[in-house]
């Protein structure tokens, strides 16, 4: 794009009279109409009735403009026409610029007029200082695959899979395992119909099947991840299945004809132990697990007797091939999608109640197996909730489910065998929403009884192997004894256990809990990587409906990185390679780990990665990164215009960064609401407190400035996950370096503030101003 | 990094072979225009830049600059041969290269106007024309020139190797195609392969101990930077060019104990040079020799003639500075040198009321300040085709400072544009690479249980050697024929012995060479000073044998070793004078 | 034993492959320790131009002058901004005296 001519044009709008009451606009226009650069500077009537942008209109058509500063109050949606407007004339949007000096509280301070004037004076030759440095800019375009990666083919999924497939998309399907279906297809019931599990999953699969535009890939995971939203490289590893997919079906010869016995997962089935349960076992060529697609027998070659290869000769297929090696493919796609789900916590670290000691102590996924064979049910059934959940020496979270799932398989066992009795061990019950119908209808249900209390201890008794156990009623004060045939401990959620790997390869950031992190309320299913989505409980534990809905709006958000191409905002950041020494403070501390090495070693940010909030700015030592609109150079320009003092020398400046999410609205409200906000602040706006480079503040005490502020977001509010945090730190540097200097550390100052802080931001202005005048002036002042 | 990347075997060490069309070697002042120069002329053309330490902040313009010393302020009546006439003065009548001097003031103002362009603040003065602070010195807030300089030169495209010192020039049937050295980082080596090469290292230090060298802190209170160590001359030197004006060191005078700028308080503020009796000396006692605008030589020796005969110490009188005076110098120092004012501060001296104490600097080759260095043509080649140099690294022009080397640097670069037109690029010579790849990485091979010597060692030897045979400080800079002869004999014995210079890391691999190149300069140096069988600038040159000019002499000393047989042969050549008048007035 | 580095401050630039100090220093001599914090390996080579200081981000670095040449103890501390340079200079009575111009930009 060609520089655009530097010749400015000013316009006031008065809104009726409301800025000339506070001020002296005369005065104002014929200073600024003598100010270097300015072609243009008048008083605009009234914009939007007939006559009123046509002389604007006219001299930019004219190319006697070729840059506007509009002073006055004009929303965003009055900005967003004067662009549009003026964009039919050519002028590109971003020469444009607006200086609002009523949510500067120039018209409602305490000052005289001609103070007033000269501080409204002060906040234009600011907004022209960094207009004389605007640049045109256009969105990129970059190209966008019409794939999805989705990894983890459970419920979650599946169900997004459907989702993207029912939209037009291609999506590739990893899973780890040799089949899909997850968890949820071990499950024997699920609420709140009660109905097979399987039924959903195989719904899902045939939809999947018949959209012919969704590609399996099991066996498989996923050893790197390359490019960025739009296109990603992905790399597949495949483990060999030792059976030719295209040519099995299934038929269950070369299981019938090979001689290993294996143990199968005990997640997905309940451990032959436990009296009277049949030993759940199957040969080392069995069907796809959990539920038998894709329709082809896997076989597991570590339990394989050395040259053995009955199967491969018994296959009227010939699909057996035993010799077969791992391979790797790679794969296109403009967005991916994690729903890796969950593990049960390891039942056997709770070590108080017997678990993996004795046979009749079991987990609730096992349970489920159970209620699911053919076996008799056991009568006497104890369920103890919260087994190492909401403590914490094991899970310090809830995992929302156990308690329906406990209700759940309680209701079921009585269906099952009316003349159970269940006890319900518990320290709250919690089911959230319709769940609550599950538990009212346990709590009056003869046979069914609620203790609450965690039982102390659990002893086998020596000849029926039935377990007593001792608990205090809490509620009643009294102990209860009790022997059973059963019990099931409901253990909560923890991410599966692929996910650390998966973390690394995504570069994904985990919370420390191990779930992958997010914007919980504002974006629950964008990770901190842009163009990669988490759904389900690879995010948080939740059940399965929730876990679908999830991952559907992950699926969702995701649709934005296909289709053909994407527009990238232009304003995003531009490292100057003059001036980068390649220290890669940004690379390492960028939120979205958006950099990336060009090809002489310069980090460079990844347009589709960046989310364009600026903390590679703030964070480079040598201030060598810009965003494209709003560059360390205006920004310095913006600090030197505000120098000049516009308090009579005589009281402290202060000069404020705030964050455009919070900070900033709460400064306007102030104004809006009229709290007594000192005259002594100019602020600007900033993508995130982040952006704050500590270059710009020492300019800014070079240059004679009393006081920064910087407003940033409440500790973990920060929407770009930790601008806020960052900017603290390097602020407290440099504080530390004012103390070395011999001057006050807080002349630098941090202040958090949420959207409605207006009283906060107020009080914390008055405070910083009372302080500096106790510190007396900047020591650098002239 | 140094240590970590030190290649234990021969075996281990990648070379990288890069071609170019113009390889700048060093990245200072003069290289940065020089490779700015060559881009904006020739955009297409390929611009390599070598240099030791990192663009940003390497050289003699490290620390930054207070003031540009060359500028003509044509509106007071200067003009380029009024420049090339003060400079030619300022030698004591010279000779100088006046063909050199000319062609070079004239591109100076639009030089120096390039820095302001490219946002090196200029003091300005009411009329808004640069300010001047002596007759052709205007003051800067140079903190930033280098790394101004440096974005320019990347900015235009210039590739630039941040780490690689150069070890020697790549020579082919008598042509320069390139040069060679090693990564001080990465333990590389690096074959630059140019059809034409700049030679841009700055000059020499560290040939002579300075007064202040001790073991635990102080080796390096130095008036140029330390790491210039004539590598530029040595490499020339190698390569059999020819070298001029070698004997007309640089000698300083510079705040005593810890090297500060004395032109910023005496010509900047006019603070006059007063001994321990309070006369004021240049003016009573070197009047006949143009008082305080005295040639810059006299000024240099007359503190120490003071110190010399019992009227020591010497200083400039500051405490003739109002307060906002005095703020104003020590705002110029540290854009300089801000040491300096820390050095005040630790010595606890208010200058407005203690005058700053003054001493001798030891000598320095730096040919942007005298005429020493390597002989070139009008178009900066030296009598290496194929080979340029400019800045320190060009000799007989002296007092170029930073403007002049800039001038001269686009100058180089011009020159190297025309010979690459019509030059080609031969096949690299493998079995002369694999030569030098052995003889640069050898130090380090011998591993750090090799019973030997160590850089430092080595350094120190020559530098005491020098200071107390070829007229260093401690002996007021002045020498005769048998102690030259002394020297010269201990620095043949020193260059047989760097066998047995070993290296435990990178770094200790680049003082092994830096030791060596300045073995190679000290060798062609004591041939010249042997050869000016006169003093001519005393101070920078001192004979104790024969202490008058010998109006014979009254030419330029030049040298050249045979790269072969190692022989040194040293001829004199012709001075022409081309601007006319008298050749000691300014 | 010009620059002295804090050990509490300095983070070894996040110990990516060089610290800014070992970046500029003209002379080759800051490098990280084993520890992952930045020194200088030859204090006697230093020649005191002070570009590791102003370059450090966290400004763990101080020069200083050598005891054998200047008494202890003054401080010269920088500040970087963008285009603007401060100073603070405090000499061995206590006496702080500061300073501050434009780097960078024509002075019209």
């Amino acid at each position: 794009m060609e520089t655009p001519s530097s010749k400015t044009g000013l316009f006031f709008w008065d809104q009726g009279g409301r800025l000339g009451k506070a001020l002296d606009l005369n005065w104002l226009l014929s200073k600024l109409s003598k100010t270097k650069g300015i072609s243009c500077c008048s008083l605009l009537e009234d914009p939007w009735g007939p006559e009123g942008l046509s002389q604007v209109v006219e001299k930019v058509k004219k190319g006697e403009l070729g840059r506007l500063l509009w002073v006055g109050r004009f929303s965003r949606e009055q900005q967003g026409i004067l662009k549009e407007k003026l964009a039919e004339e050519g002028l590109n949007p971003y020469l444009q610029e607006w200086c609002d000096l009523e949510e500067q509280g120039v018209c409602r301070d305490g000052l005289e007029q001609t103070a007033r004037s000269n501080k409204a004076l002060l906040l234009i030759q600011m907004c022209l200082a960094r207009v004389r440095l605007l640049e045109p800019l256009a969105p990129v375009e970059i190209p966008a695959s019409e794939s999805l990666l989705v990894i983890g083919a459970g419920a979650a999924g599946l169900h997004a899979a459907v989702s993207l497939t029912n939209l037009g998309k291609e999506v590739h399907l990893v899973e780890r395992q040799s089949g899909v279906g997850g968890k949820v297809a071990s499950l024997h019931r699920f609420y709140p119909r009660l109905c097979d599990p399987r039924c959903g999953l195989e719904f899902s699969i045939q939809t999947l099947i018949d959209s012919g535009r969704a590609r399996f890939h099991t066996l498989s995971r996923v050893v790197s991840l390359e490019g960025g939203p739009g296109n990603f490289q992905v790399r597949l590893e495949k483990r060999p299945r030792f059976v030719d997919e295209a040519r099995c079906n299934a038929c269950g010869e070369c299981a019938r004809v090979c001689p290993v016995q294996v143990g199968v997962s005990p997640d997905s089935q309940p451990q032959g132990e436990l009296p009277g349960l049949p030993a759940a076992a199957t040969k080392a060529i069995h069907p796809s697990l959990p539920m038998g697609f894709p329709m082809a027998y896997v076989v597991e070659r570590q339990h394989c007797p050395p040259g053995c290869r009955e199967c491969e000769r018994a296959c009227p297929s010939k699909a057996v091939g035993l010799d077969q090696e791992p391979r790797e493919e790679e794969l296109l796609v403009g967005a991916v999608l994690v729903t890796t789900g969950w593990d049960p916590y390891p039942l056997f670290k709770v070590e108080e109640f017997g678990y993996g000691l004795y046979p009749n102590v079991i987990s609730n996924l096992q349970m489920e197996g159970l209620l699911g064979s053919p076996v008799e049910a056991p009568k006497e059934v104890g369920f103890i909730q919260c087994v190492g959940s909401r403590d914490e020496r094991h899970l310090s979270y809830c995992s929302t489910v156990c308690c329906s799932v406990s209700l759940k398989q309680a209701l079921y066992l009585k269906q099952r065998r009316p003349d159970a009795s269940c006890y319900v061990f518990y320290q709250d019950i919690r089911s959230p929403g319709f769940q609550e119908e599950l538990y009212q209808k346990l709590k009056d249900m003869e046979g069914v009884t609620f203790i609450r209390g965690i039982p102390s201890t659990v002893r086998p008794e020596a000849e029926t192997g039935r377990l007593r156990l001792r608990v205090e009623d809490t509620l009643s004060g009294r102990e209860v004894n009790l022997a059973l045939d059963l019990l099931v401990l409901a253990g909560g959620m923890v991410p599966s256990q692929g996910s650390e790997e998966l973390a690394q390869v995504l570069r994904l950031p985990r919370n420390s809990l191990g779930f992958f992190e997010s914007h919980l309320q504002c974006h629950p299913e964008e990770s901190q990587r842009t163009g990669i989505y988490v759904g389900g409980c690879s995010r948080e534990p939740m059940g399965v409906a929730a876990s679908i809905e999830s991952a559907q709006h992950a699926a969702l958000e995701a649709l934005r990185f296909t289709g053909g191409s994407v527009l990238i905002d232009p304003r995003y950041p531009v490292v100057d390679k003059t001036k980068c020494d390649k220290c890669k403070r940004c690379m390492e501390e960028c939120p979205f780990g958006s950099f990336y090495f060009d090809e002489n070693e310069f980090p460079t940010p990844h347009l589709g990665r960046c989310r364009q909030c600026g903390n590679c700015v703030g964070i480079c030592p040598l201030a060598a990164i810009s965003l494209r609109n709003l560059t360390i150079k205006q920004m310095a320009a913006q600090i030197q215009a505000a120098s000049a003092s516009f308090m009579d020398g005589k009281e402290p400046t202060v000069f404020a960064f705030l964050c455009q999410n919070d900070a900033y609205h709460a400064a306007k409200a102030a104004v809006e609401e009229g709290f007594p906000v000192p005259p002594n602040v100019v602020f600007v706006k900033v993508p995130c407190a982040g952006y704050v480079n500590n270059a710009l503040i020492a300019d800014a005490l070079a240059l004679g400035i009393d006081g920064v502020l910087i407003g940033g977001c409440e500790d973990g509010q920060c929407h770009y996950v930790k601008g806020n945090q960052l900017v603290r730190k390097r602020s407290d540097d440099l504080s530390d370096k004012l103390q070395k200097m011999m001057m006050d550390r807080d002349r630098v100052r941090f202040v958090n503030l949420e959207i409605r802080d207006s009283e906060k931001y107020t009080a914390a202005i008055e405070q910083f101003v009372q302080d500096l005048r106790a510190m007396g002036p900047n020591p650098f002042k002239i | 990094m140094s240590e970590r990347n030190a290649p234990r075997d021969f075996s281990e060490i990648p070379t990288e072979i890069i071609e170019t069309d113009i390889l700048v070697v060093g990245g200072g002042n003069a290289g940065c225009f020089a490779a700015i120069e060559a881009k904006s002329k020739a955009p297409s053309l390929r611009v390599t830049m070598m240099e030791k330490a990192h663009i940003s902040r390497s050289g003699a313009t490290a620390a930054g600059m207070d003031a540009i010393n060359t500028y003509i302020r044509t509106d007071k009546g200067e003009t380029p041969e009024s420049l090339v006439r003060w400079s030619r003065a300022q030698v004591g009548g010279g000779p100088i290269r006046e063909d050199l001097a000319l062609s070079n003031a004239q591109i100076l103002n639009e030089s120096v106007e390039m820095l302001e362009d490219w946002g090196l603040p200029i003091v300005k003065d009411e009329d808004g024309h640069y300010k001047l602070r002596g007759r052709f010195d205007i003051s800067i807030q140079g903190e930033q020139l280098k790394p101004i300089m440096a974005e320019k030169a990347m900015e235009m495209g210039a590739k630039v190797y941040n780490r690689v010192a150069g070890t020697n020039l790549l020579m082919q049937d008598g042509r320069c195609v390139g040069a060679m050295g090693f990564g001080v980082r990465d333990g590389r080596f690096y074959v630059f392969r140019a059809k034409a090469t700049i030679v841009t290292t700055g000059g020499a230090c560290g040939i002579y101990k300075n007064y202040t060298s001790d073991y635990s802190g102080s080796h390096h209170q130095t008036w140029m930077c330390p790491f210039n160590v004539g590598t530029g001359y040595a490499m020339g030197i190698r390569a059999g060019a020819e070298m001029t004006s070698l004997e007309q060191r640089w000698v300083a005078v510079r705040t005593k104990d810890f090297s500060g700028p004395v032109d910023t308080l005496s010509v900047g503020y006019g603070c006059l040079i007063t001994n321990a009796r309070g006369e004021k000396v240049l003016r009573e006692r070197y009047a006949h020799l143009g008082g305080d605008k005295a040639p810059r030589f006299v000024r240099l020796n007359a503190p120490m003639m003071e110190w010399l005969e019992g009227r020591g110490p010497v200083y400039v009188d500051t405490t003739v500075l109002d307060e906002e005076e005095a703020k104003d110098l020590r705002e110029d120092l540290l854009n300089e040198r801000p040491t300096f004012v820390l050095f005040l501060a630790s010595r606890g001296i208010d200058i407005t009321k203690e005058p700053v104490e003054i001493y001798g600097s030891d000598p320095y080759i730096v040919g942007g300040h005298t005429g020493s260095g390597f002989w070139v043509d009008i178009n900066r080649m030296t009598t290496l085709p194929g080979l340029f140099a400019a800045g320190e690294a060009a000799g007989g022009s002296p007092n170029k400072f930073v403007g002049g080397c800039a001038a001269e640097g686009r100058l180089a670069a011009r020159g190297a544009l025309e010979y690459l037109a019509s030059a080609s690029l031969p096949e690299p010579d493998l079995t002369a690479l694999s030569r030098e790849k052995e003889r640069v990485f050898a130090p380090l091979m011998r591993g750090p249980a090799f019973d030997g010597i160590t850089p430092v060692e080595m350094e120190e030897r020559l530098q005491r050697l020098m200071d107390e045979y070829a007229g260093g400080i401690s002996q007021f800079y002045r020498m005769n024929e048998e102690r030259l002869d002394y020297a010269l004999k201990n620095v043949k014995m020193l260059q047989s012995q760097t066998q047995f210079l070993f290296a435990k890391d990178l770094h200790e691999l680049m003082n092994a060479h830096e030791v060596i190149d300045r073995l190679d300069v000290a060798e062609l140096l004591i041939h010249h000073l042997k050869f000016r069988k006169e003093t001519r600038w005393p101070g920078w040159q001192t004979r104790m044998d024969y202490p008058e000019p010998n109006p014979e002499l009254d030419c330029f000393v030049e040298s050249r070793r045979d790269p072969g047989t190692g022989s040194v042969e040293v001829f004199t050549r012709p001075y022409q004078q081309l601007i006319p008048g008298d050749r000691t007035q300014g | 034993m010009p620059p002295k580095v804090d050990r509490e401050k300095c983070d070894g630039c996040k110990a990516q492959q060089e610290p800014l100090c070992e970046q500029v220093c003209p002379g080759d001599l800051m490098t990280l320790g084993e520890d992952k914090k930045a020194y200088c390996r030859m204090p006697r080579d230093c020649w005191d131009c002070m570009s590791c200081t102003k370059a450090c981000p966290v400004g763990a670095i101080e020069t200083r002058i050598p005891y054998q040449l200047g008494y202890h103890l003054a401080k010269l501390i920088p500040m970087m901004g963008t285009n603007t340079i401060t100073w603070t200079c405090i000499d061995i009575n206590g006496k702080v005296e500061r300073f501050r111009y434009v780097n960078r930009g024509r002075l019209d």
